[in-house]
């Protein structure tokens, strides 16, 4: 019975002594160009978990200190107002020699903890910071010459100027070519007009009455000059 | 790779967002420090000389370390500590500021003076281990070295750059009798100055330890008997330490000498003193006595009486300032301090101080070339500083301390115009017109103007309507008044758009706000009305205390109407007019305003409404329901209708009611294959947070409060055996936010993180199923027939506070807005958290929704953190209301800091788009009339060449 109540006795002293096994999570924020300084950074903070129970400040050099860490494992994080950083993952382990390990492993938001990364990295922690916020969007501003790249712009422009300009350039062109212009766009537009109506047959009739006309116009040249120029 | 698809979700999801130049145009921010905090000595604020500056240093009831600009009052720089992590005391040392925070002083930073940089951190015991014992701090002149007394027995030497300790000696373990409470240095050694307990009350106890190696290097006891340590034992540098301490009446003191040989004290011949004060200067101490106050000042060996500073009593307050030499003592008696001299014969200086509140305490400071300065904090949060008497500059410290806040619609603008009257001579309005149209080309040159380059008033515009005369709104309804109500018993009018405070009015001190209600507002036709319900701490109890203002002015329209007991409940009821109703402890119905016609309107209504409250019998925690039903001699008292046990142990936190009371703009959602889910509309859902400190859970049930059915329930594990569960519900979305430790109950399988949760109820038994819920009555079976749709998140970031977007007929639609730990105000879109997005790609009938695939990560998106650079720091409660624009919501974040900012959540689809472009469309327009100009004689031409031709 004493024996038993011993046995109690140091299993609760045991159960004392790991409880009170706790390491210091030491590391660094190293400036780069995201963020170069302390002043730039601003006030930050980095964590373990939700930082209720453990958490250190950045200092002006960039150090941090994490006082006491029992055992466990946790999510360090950097709580900072305008920059991203890496969340890793931190086991403090009791190693059997009775000193405190502890194991930094990189950790990807949203993943489960296990199986943890093979990847180990160095104990006093370096983090760098990886984003800054942007938080505005730049206004759209108003000028001239991306009001006239807008291919409706220029579209519109293009049209418009074709509009004064195609009856100059009809004036300018040769009467047969344009006759032949003509009738080209009336066969097309005849054929067009029949496929949009969905009447095949009448499209291919079309093709070929156009085609036998042709061959008719071929057949005397003349009574279209001639019609031309009573004009 | 995996944000590839989410940063075009974020594009599909409309990017409303902030422009740079909208930056104090559309929202402001106040950043505040907080209540400076008086005693002990070392918290005190303080004046001193950083860059050739003059700054004030001080503690904050708020935890905040900050230093402040004496010519204008602004901030220099401030560090917010966690709420566990309390200052204790702040000390200079050169250009560093040294403070000692947390239980007993477990931590010690070295703080930059110039910029607030954290220097060091430096923890000097565990948190498990501490006591309450106010720690010391103490510097070597010469090396600068830092020594810190912490829990009341480890003295610790710390490098002054880099914190890290040289020695520390422990004195006997905290079971000891001896504690320490003082702590001085001289270049070779250190003095602990402690008490021992004995019979009847407490004897000095000295160690003294080697500087350089914290060696003891003796320890002594001396007879004395102190009544207690925390107030009659002094100790201070003057030439030589020396320990001073009060012993029945007589002042005794002691040089002390490293071998503490010396025992012998020396004892005063003034006195006998009732009690002692310290004001800050090493060498001096103001002993009061019956109606009589004295200072007295330490001569190398004893002290001596050095002037009488004449009648006190119990209000009067004490504070020392010392400059090139000269000292100078105070005393505040009423709105008068009083400056003395102690080196010179400077006369008595009067500071006239007029402010309607008391004074709580203060610091004076006396320039280099003789100008006194004083640092006055008064009873309602207010930070002054006068200067020669006169007041320099004010900062509204307690609003620090609000609790509640109302957002109060302003009246519209009434111009000017109009003087016609009916029968006005026919020449007496020819000369009117006449005189009127002399403005008339003003008007045509600005009316062309405009219409040629002007711009018309858009969301992101001003919300400063017009600077002349009466108070009122924009053309949007941004610019509202905001009333809220401090801890401190003061109410503040805060101008929306601007963050001023327009009208501020003392309640009172002792008083607990408790509800603020809007009884009238512009739809009225009058003046807007508030009604503050307060709970007034007496000697001989508590009362309830209503109070009536106009929220334009501030002006008390009735005088506080007040009855005995606490409150338990309070509402607002909307019938033919508002009326409040408040239930006090013992159920009793009171009414305000307390008329026939409002208890007639109540009698009508009072069968059909019902609250839940928290009952608490022999420890057991339960909820319950109470109705209210006709008692004895016609009174409507509330009745218990139903209680509803929690498991042993459960402990209910908070009662919320639901976000927002708005309108409801739909009462279902179509689906994509044209079928419809009915929203579960309850309206007197209520939510319970509840906590199991012993089984480490937390759960959240929301229940039927006029029957006590629990429509939905989850248990949540707690963070360390505390609950900080955030939950809202808005209309039939319920969302909670909390902290997932797996870890901690053994599985690491898991992630750990903060976890969104967002659950839609919808009524029924599924698609197509319509009761009704909304109009139901609570006694129909049907009621609490529901069914849910709920998915998690795995959320950024901590949270203060969570409130959902207001807007006027809830039809835009409703995003959550949040206050992150990271000092920021972010909102995030109800698309992104719906509980319905599919596991897989979505259909083209869910895309049609408006649904898109599942990811267990919420994308913080930088562009809809709505406060941007601002740091909103300790947010505690966001409050949201309409504006006139049915797109727009205003988003109030207050704790700390105040902000104010707009939110559309849908965009702002009511007025003309932001990107739309004037100049573009005047130029099409005169580009078309120029086209137009140019071909009309050429088409004409044309035409009348066909007509030739024909």
């Amino acid at each position: 019975m004493v024996f038993h109540s011993l046995q109690g006795l140091l299993c609760l002293l045991l159960l004392c002594a790991v409880g009170t096994f706790a390491i210091d999570i030491q590391g660094r924020i190293v400036w780069n160009d995201v963020c170069s300084n302390a002043t730039t950074l601003g006030r930050a903070k980095v964590v373990l978990d939700s930082g209720s129970q453990h958490a250190g400040a950045v200092t002006a050099s960039g150090n941090f200190k994490i006082f006491d860490a029992p055992v466990g494992t946790y999510l360090l994080s950097v709580i900072s107002h305008d920059y991203t950083f890496d969340q890793l993952r931190i086991d403090v382990l009791d190693s059997p020699e009775g000193a405190v390990g502890v194991e930094v492993r990189p950790y990807i938001a949203g993943t489960p903890l296990n199986p943890p990364a093979d990847v180990l990295l160095p104990h006093p922690i370096t983090l760098a910071a990886k984003q800054k916020f942007s938080y505005f969007t730049a206004p759209e501003s108003f000028n001239v010459l991306s009001m006239l790249s807008n291919p409706m712009t220029m579209m519109m422009v293009v049209a418009g100027f074709m509009m004064l300009a195609t009856p100059y350039m009809m004036k300018n062109i040769d009467p047969e070519a344009l006759e032949d212009f003509k009738k080209e766009q009336a066969k097309m537009s005849g054929v067009q007009n029949a496929i949009a109506s969905g009447d095949f047959k009448g499209g291919i009739s079309a093709i070929m009455t156009a085609a036998e006309e042709q061959a008719a116009a071929r057949a005397a040249p003349r009574t279209g000059k001639g019609r031309k120029s009573k004009r | 790779m995996r944000f590839l698809p989410l940063s075009l979700l974020v594009h599909a999801l409309g990017c409303w967002a902030i422009h740079e130049s909208d930056v104090g145009v559309v929202d402001w921010y106040k950043s505040l420090i907080g209540v400076p905090l008086a005693a002990p000595q070392p918290t005190t604020p303080k004046f001193t000389l950083v860059e050739g500056k003059d700054v004030i240093l001080t503690a904050t009831e708020s935890n905040i370390l900050a230093s402040l600009n004496v010519d204008d009052g602004s901030i220099r720089w401030r560090v917010a500590y966690d709420p566990e992590d309390r200052i204790t005391g702040f000390y200079q040392n050169g250009d560093a500021l040294v403070t000692l925070s947390g239980p007993g002083g477990a931590i010690s930073r070295s703080i930059d003076l110039k910029t607030g940089q954290i220097i060091f951190e430096q923890r000097l015991h565990s948190n498990s281990e501490a006591t309450i014992i106010q720690p010391h701090v103490a510097f070597d002149p010469s090396s600068q070295d830092i020594y810190t007394l912490s829990n009341g027995y480890i003295v610790t030497r710390l490098d002054q750059k880099t914190g890290t300790p040289a020695w520390s000696w422990s004195g006997q373990d905290q079971s000891s009798l001896t504690t320490y409470t003082h702590l001085l240095a001289t270049p070779d050694t250190i003095f602990a100055i402690g008490v021992s307990t004995s019979f009847a009350s407490y004897t000095l106890h000295i160690t003294s330890l080697s500087a350089s190696t914290g060696e003891v290097l003796a320890s002594s006891e001396l007879p004395s008997s102190i009544h207690s340590p925390a107030v009659d034992l002094f100790a201070f540098a003057k030439e030589a330490p020396v320990v001073a301490w009060l012993e029945q009446g007589k002042v005794k003191s002691l040089a002390l000498t490293p071998n503490l040989k010396d025992k012998k004290a020396q004892v005063s011949s003034s006195g006998p003193f009732e009690e002692l004060v310290d004001v800050g200067l090493p060498g001096v101490l103001v002993g009061k006595a019956g109606q009589e106050s004295t200072v007295l000042s330490f001569d190398g060996s004893k002290f001596t009486s050095e002037k009488v500073l004449g009648e006190h009593d119990v209000a009067v307050k004490y504070a020392g300032s010392s400059v090139n030499g000269k000292r100078y003592v105070a005393k505040s008696e009423g709105p008068i301090i009083e400056v003395t001299g102690l080196d010179s014969d400077e006369s008595a200086i009067l500071f006239p101080y007029d402010a309607d509140d008391t004074l709580s305490h203060y610091s004076i400071h006396t320039s280099s070339v003789g100008v006194p300065r004083v640092l006055v904090v008064t009873t309602s949060g207010a930070v002054q500083l006068f200067v020669n008497g006169e007041l320099k500059w004010t900062r509204e410290e307690g609003l620090t301390t609000s609790l509640l806040a109302e957002f109060v619609e302003l009246p519209e603008r009434i111009s000017a115009e109009g003087e016609a009257t009916k029968d006005e001579p026919f020449a007496h309005r020819l000369q009117r017109h006449a005189v009127l149209a002399q403005d008339f080309p003003q008007y045509l040159k600005s009316f062309v103007r405009r219409f040629v380059t002007g711009s018309y008033a858009s969301a992101t515009s001003s919300a400063v309507a017009s600077t002349d005369g009466a108070l009122s709104r924009d053309a949007f309804g941004f610019r509202q008044m905001i009333v809220t109500v401090t801890l401190l018993g003061k109410v503040y009018g805060i101008d929306s758009s601007n963050g001023n405070v327009l009208w501020s009015q003392l309640l009172g001190t002792g008083i607990l706000p408790f509800k603020v209600f809007s009884l009238k507002t512009v739809s009225d036709g009058v003046d807007p009305e508030v009604v503050i319900i307060a709970v007034r701490q007496l000697p001989e109890g508590h009362e309830t205390v209503v109070f009536h203002l106009n929220a334009l002015t501030g002006e008390n329209l009735a005088g506080p109407s007040v009855f005995r007991g606490s409150i338990a409940k309070a509402f607002l009821l909307d019938q033919s007019s508002k009326f409040v109703i408040l239930v006090d402890e013992t159920l009793k119905v009171h009414y305000y305003p307390n008329n026939g016609e409002t208890r007639t309107a109540f009698k009508k209504v009072h069968t059909t409404l019902s609250f839940p409250m928290h009952l608490i019998k022999e420890k057991e925690h339960s909820l319950a329901g109470y109705q209210f039903a006709v008692g004895e001699g016609e009174q409507v008292v509330a009745t218990p209708a139903w209680s509803l046990p929690l498991s042993p142990g459960e402990e209910v936190q908070r009662i919320l009611p639901p976000s927002a009371r708005g309108p409801v703009a739909s009462v279902g959602k179509v689906l994509g294959n044209r079928t419809t889910l009915y929203k579960y509309l309850n309206p007197r859902l209520f939510t319970a947070l509840t906590v199991t400190s012993t089984k480490d859970l937390c759960g959240l049930y929301l229940f039927d409060s006029a029957k006590g059915t629990v429509v939905y329930q989850v248990r949540i594990p707690a963070d360390n055996g505390a609950c900080d569960v955030k939950t809202a519900l808005i209309e039939n979305w319920l969302v909670y936010h909390y902290y997932e430790s797996e870890v901690s109950s053994g599985n690491v399988q898991g992630t750990k993180g903060y976890r969104v949760v967002s659950v839609e109820l919808y009524e029924g038994r599924g698609i197509d199923d319509k009761i009704g819920s909304s109009d139901m009555t609570s006694y129909a079976n049907a009621s609490t027939a529901v069914f849910t749709f709920e998915d998690s998140f795995t959320f950024p970031y901590a949270l203060t506070a969570l409130a959902p977007t207001n807007t006027k007929f809830g039809i835009s639609s409703k995003d959550l807005i949040v206050a992150t730990k990271n000092h920021k105000v972010q909102s995030f879109p109800r698309r992104l958290l719906d509980p319905r997005r599919p596991r897989r790609k979505p259909t083209s009938q869910e895309a049609e929704e408006g649904l898109f695939q599942y990811d267990p990560i919420i994308y913080d998106d930088p562009k809809r953190v709505i406060s941007h650079s601002y740091e909103v720091a300790n947010v505690r409660q966001l409050v949201t209301a309409p504006a006139l624009l049915e797109s727009t919501s205003l988003v109030f974040a207050f704790g700390l800091d105040m902000f104010v900012s707009r939110v559309a959540p849908s965009g702002t689809f009511d007025v003309l788009s932001e990107s739309f472009n004037k100049p573009q469309l005047v130029l099409t327009i005169t580009g078309l009339v120029v086209a137009i100009m140019f071909t009309r004689p050429m088409v004409q031409r044309k035409r009348l060449r066909e007509k030739w031709y024909m």
